[in-house]
């Protein structure tokens, strides 16, 4: 029982990413790291999160343990609602969620995020699956968290293909000019930094939070994209004995995640 | 052309339409030299009349892709109108075999919808049925498709693994869609090696892109307005095309109504007729079987028409939308179908680790050891399910934990 468990990157961006989400706000949440990190603040300090996920239900309670689909039973399990695809992008589009919680294979300085290739469109070098619902989440939820590990390869200063819209280039009024509801990115969670923007000025990333077993220059030598320093930065959080024994007990028991390790 | 077939079994007389090079296949603006499909280059601005209104992407734009003039992928939509209209709208017993609607309806060169979402109520056996005739029993060609749909998983992977087993029997031309993988489970690799290969046409959208075009199917309008794919490379690859609000003077991007020839989907319950209810998430099953020309759908449970009237509000495809019933059990497994039985991790890990080999060591030897053991050496869905065994049956509906339908 005294055997201690290990804080990994993954067990890092759960906790990261639930920090992420207050209580009493509606998320949109995205297939994989999102689900995980959305299960594990419904469990601590986010009773009263409403979830939605785009198979079509909005406000489940994750009774069944992580789902392993958007559009998966334990998605949709007690919920306050339970309709398709269409009814619940609608109701994101009228203003439903105040926050898309996504992923992506790479993101770059204004949070634009590429999960559609690498190369020429019609003969990538490397397809990734697509947007699925990301695109539409990053266009119209109030803001937009991105969780993904920390690797140079997927922070870079441009991606090749923007599926989900972050902040354009950069511009007050790009969004705006897209036909966009969105108030575009506001956090990026890692295993080892927390982002922000510097929303209406440069509208670049922030490094907020360090892992405390790196220095902010190591953080900068792992991206490939030029970083801002926030004037408060500090470290961050990791997770404690507690939370990672509910982490491994009841968030993801089956290790879909959890135990498995990032290249750096 | 399929749609010409389908046109004569309606008796539809559509006198225009024979010149594909004119209007509504190919869009050519009035007094402008007709406009010849190019490869666009990183960073360059668009010559696509049809994307002559766009927001600030092609100033950031690395995305390289081929400009091509709008076509439909299937019949437009005065053309599904007209096949609606003209063909028997009463109530008829549509009850047949899965092998018998799959011959009474696949073609080749249709655009074929596929219902469900990733592993969830995906209609796993009678994509297994098509592969089966098509690929086995050669009873069918499923060749030149294009799929549509918005994000799936095996069941996209087994017709791209059939075409690279035999491509005069099954091949996909072009995909619409928004998403293709396994979720947790990882990447889908016949999707990947076909696309990084260009043995495949792509059309990218989102999730909400995609269902809402079937949606514009369904409401018979010939495109529909989104808050979404605007300022994102979609607006530079997808067919779709930004335009200025009439009212609000800003820009909204729009996109295409979306018509398969034929939609299939798994659904819980349905009569006879093909009145349909499903329970837990509803997809986009409602919206691409009312958006196709031809309906298939296999359900859980047959159920009378009467109990279709004691609760009408629960019918969420009507017998209009649906063409063939196929009663079939465990229908949209190894998916997640509410109330029945839970994803079987295993089996989409198998296949996973088969593609895998394919991809990455051009070895065919385990595909085609694959579709022996599923597809030649099973005859039928049952046949199927019994390789898969009772007890990994037992072991996903007891994971299901009992969510609640009505079937009465």
């Amino acid at each position: 029982m005294t055997e201690k468990i290990k804080a990994g990157p993954f067990e890092t961006l759960c906790l990261t990413g639930a920090r992420c989400l207050e209580d009493r706000t509606v998320v949109f949440v995205g297939t994989g790291l999102p689900m995980l990190a959305s299960l594990f603040a419904q469990r601590t300090w986010a009773p009263n999160l409403s979830l939605i996920f785009e198979g079509g239900s909005l406000g489940p309670i994750l009774w069944m343990g992580l789902p392993l689909s958007v559009g998966d039973i334990r998605a949709g399990t007690r919920s306050c609602m339970v309709k398709g695809l269409c009814a619940v992008f609608e109701g994101q589009q009228r203003g439903w969620s105040d926050y898309a919680f996504i992923g992506g294979a790479e993101i770059d300085t204004y949070g634009n995020i590429n999960s559609t290739c690498f190369g020429e469109y019609e003969k990538p070098k490397v397809r990734f699956p697509g947007s699925g619902g990301a695109g539409a989440m990053a266009a119209n939820s109030d803001r937009i968290i991105a969780i993904m590990a920390l690797e140079k390869r997927r922070f870079r200063e441009k991606v090749y293909y923007i599926t989900s819209l972050g902040f354009g280039d950069g511009q007050k009024d790009y969004r705006w000019k897209a036909g966009v509801h969105g108030r575009g990115p506001y956090r990026v969670v890692t295993d080892v930094a927390l982002f922000g923007f510097d929303v209406g000025n440069t509208n670049k990333m922030v490094l907020l939070e360090y892992h405390p077993s790196l220095s902010v220059e190591q953080v900068q030598e792992r991206c490939e994209l030029k970083l801002t320093i926030s004037p408060d930065v500090k470290p961050m959080a990791v997770p404690s004995q507690e939370q990672l024994k509910l982490m491994v007990t009841e968030v993801d028991p089956e290790r879909y995640f959890l135990g498995k390790t990032v290249e750096a | 052309m399929d749609i010409d077939k389908r046109f004569k079994e309606v008796g539809i007389d559509m006198g225009q339409k024979a010149d594909e090079d004119k209007l509504p296949y190919v869009h050519i603006v009035e007094g402008q030299v007709p406009y010849k499909s190019k490869h666009r280059i990183a960073g360059s601005e668009t010559t696509d009349p049809l994307k002559a209104l766009h927001s600030d992407i092609y100033k950031i734009s690395e995305v390289k892709c081929k400009e091509r003039p709008y076509t439909w992928w299937g019949p437009n939509p005065d053309e599904a109108r007209a096949i609606k209209s003209k063909e028997n709208k009463f109530l008829y017993d549509k009850r047949m075999t899965q092998s018998q609607a799959v011959k009474k309806f696949i073609r080749p060169g249709i655009n074929l919808g596929v219902a469900g979402f990733v592993n969830t109520r995906c209609p796993f056996s009678i994509v297994w049925t098509i592969v089966k005739e098509a690929l086995c029993n050669k009873t069918i060609q499923a060749t030149d498709l294009t799929l549509s749909f918005q994000s799936q998983s095996l069941c996209v992977e087994w017709l791209l693994g059939a075409m690279m087993l035999d491509d005069s029997r099954v091949s996909v031309k072009r995909v619409e869609l928004a998403w293709q993988a396994f979720e947790v489970i990882g990447s889908g690799p016949m999707w990947t090696h076909c696309v990084q290969s260009g043995m495949i046409e792509v059309d990218d959208y989102t999730n909400y892109g995609m269902s809402v075009r079937f949606k514009a199917g369904y409401m018979g309008i010939p495109y529909i307005p989104t808050r979404d794919h605007g300022g994102a490379d979609f607006e530079v690859t997808n067919r779709g095309v930004m335009l200025k609000c009439p009212f609000t003077g800003r820009m909204v991007y729009n996109l295409p109504a979306c018509h398969p020839d034929v939609a299939i989907a798994h659904v819980t319950a349905a009569d006879m007729y093909g009145n349909s209810r499903i329970f837990g998430q509803t997809l986009t099953c409602e919206e691409i079987l009312g958006a196709a020309t031809t309906g298939i759908i296999t359900c859980e449970e047959l159920i009378s028409n009467d109990a279709i009237r004691n609760y009408p509000n629960l019918t969420l495809i009507p017998f209009l939308h649906v063409h063939a019933v196929t009663p079939q059990k465990y229908g949209g497994y190894p998916g997640a179908v509410w109330g029945y039985h839970w994803f079987d991790m295993d089996f989409l890990r198998e296949w996973r680790a088969t593609g895998l080999k394919l991809r990455k060591e051009g070895n065919k030897d385990a595909l085609k050891a694959y579709y022996d053991k599923y597809f030649y050496e099973c005859d039928t869905w049952e046949d199927v399910l019994n390789v898969i065994g009772y007890k990994r049956l037992a072991q996903a509906r007891d994971l299901d934990r009992g969510q609640r339908v009505i079937l009465d």
